[in-house]
């Protein structure tokens, strides 16, 4: 879908001025490794123009989804669990980017994260569609935002790698993410090293979306 | 190798005795109690370092066969599960006796390929944690069986018994799911267009229990929305 913004169309090449990024930081209790990245992520954005908000989620207290789907079937579109999830989903719908930044755990998100994102499921429909041949619930909102994971790796496990990769493909597929990028940085980067990593990625996300 | 006792992880958040991960697992775990298999059915934890977590560790420490049975949230393995195979990664647990480890994994998408991802999670968590990889098996519509016990289902779950038995089959002697009960389980129950207009049939009868204040394709968080 080319322009993952209504405002990135008519924009100068690389410029996104007043769109919202949402970076999301899955870093596990005790992890300070994540930090220097979401602040690259933050300076990067920023750069372009990006208003950025900035949550890291062990800060929040967030319980687990109980699979009622309550949030499709009782109150449209919001969760009944009344916490922290509430606001995050809320800026989640509302963002043009979510940044997905977590440790890779076994190919995948840390808990962190992943308590979030299961806890945003009513940010799409209950019903049912074919899309890319399979079936996806139907999207609620008329437009979602584009998503940048960024997966932090200790030993760049290429099988996790490739798993990481796969599952952001698919979550752009569920979330409807006009565009989406997966990028993995490592802990033992330079700073300079996760900049480049950073903005290859956002760069990326840009030509995806026709904004660059 | 013969196996003598297994854990089973069910990793649903919903209450014991209502969810499809816990009907698929129990069925796993009777028939590989017929084969004289001791199995231990546990929970997911609902709090960090929970006793739950605590539990699987000290069950984990004696068992030859680890299976999780789990739903796919957001196409990966839900938080829950996520958490507890973090705990028993970071834990370092010194196995007595080489264990292996077989996930069973339900979506309510039609396709079993949209379980793909939480399998190869399942597999990259068996690496980093020590254990043997035994194999995984993928269901889809699981929405169709909602944690309905499986014999009661009558033919509809037919195939979904045979790929359970012949997998207990080879797991007790300890091998690993073989391919023909992967490709079982991976059978539809019924035609995914029929699934599909169930499913959307279900969700309108459910929200019409509810008395619902707003449509079900409200759009709480539109811009223009208040809030």
């Amino acid at each position: 879908m080319p322009g993952w913004s209504r405002r990135a169309r008519a924009l100068p090449p690389g410029l996104i001025p007043d769109m919202r990024a949402l970076i999301l930081n899955g870093a596990l209790a005790g992890d300070e490794g994540l930090r220097p990245i979401e602040e690259a992520l933050g300076s990067a954005l920023s750069a372009r123009g990006c208003a950025v908000e900035r949550i890291r989620l062990r800060d929040v207290f967030i319980a687990y989804c109980k699979g009622c789907f309550d949030c499709w079937v009782k109150t449209p579109g919001v969760c009944a669990t009344k916490d922290g999830a509430g606001s995050i989903t809320r800026a989640m719908a509302r963002s043009d980017l979510i940044v997905l930044l977590s440790p890779i755990t076994f190919g995948g998100y840390s808990s962190e994260l992943k308590k979030v994102l299961d806890r945003s499921i009513g940010i799409v429909s209950p019903f049912f569609t074919r899309l890319h041949g399979e079936v996806h619930h139907k999207p609620r909102y008329a437009r979602y935002p584009a998503l940048l994971a960024i997966g932090v790796t200790e030993d760049r496990d290429p099988a996790e790698a490739q798993i990481f990769a796969r599952l952001v493909d698919r979550n752009a597929i569920n979330y409807h993410a006009p565009a989406h990028v997966a990028a993995i940085v490592s802990r033992d980067d330079s700073p300079g090293q996760i900049r480049t990593a950073i903005g290859r990625a956002v760069a990326q996300l840009l030509v995806q979306g026709g904004a660059a | 190798m013969t196996i003598a006792r297994a854990v089973l992880l069910v990793g649903s958040a919903k209450p014991a005795g209502t969810s499809t991960s816990e009907v698929l697992g129990r069925y796993l775990c009777a028939r590989l109690a017929e084969r004289g298999v001791a199995t231990t059915v546990l929970f997911v934890g609902r709090s960090p370092a929970s006793r739950a977590e605590r539990q699987l560790l000290a069950a984990l420490a004696d068992a030859n066969l680890f299976v999780l049975a789990t739903p796919v949230y957001v196409d990966s393995l839900p938080y829950l599960v996520t958490r507890t195979l973090e705990y028993v990664s970071q834990s370092a647990p010194k196995w007595r006796a080489p264990c292996a480890f077989a996930a069973l994994i339900n979506c309510g998408f039609p396709e079993p390929e949209q379980c793909r991802t939480a399998l190869d999670i399942a597999q990259a968590f068996a690496a980093r944690a020590g254990l043997d990889w035994a194999g995984g098996l993928a269901l889809g519509e699981g929405g169709a069986i909602d944690g309905g016990p499986l014999e009661r289902l009558g033919g509809l779950t037919r195939h979904v018994r045979a790929a359970l038995d012949l997998a207990a089959a080879a797991l007790a002697e300890g091998h690993p799911v073989p391919p023909a009960a992967i490709a079982r389980l991976a059978r539809l129950m019924m035609p995914a267009r029929l699934y599909t207009l169930m499913g959307n049939i279900g969700w309108r009868r459910r929200a019409a229990r509810n008395d619902l204040r707003s449509p079900l394709d409200a759009r709480p968080f539109d811009l223009d929305a208040k809030g």
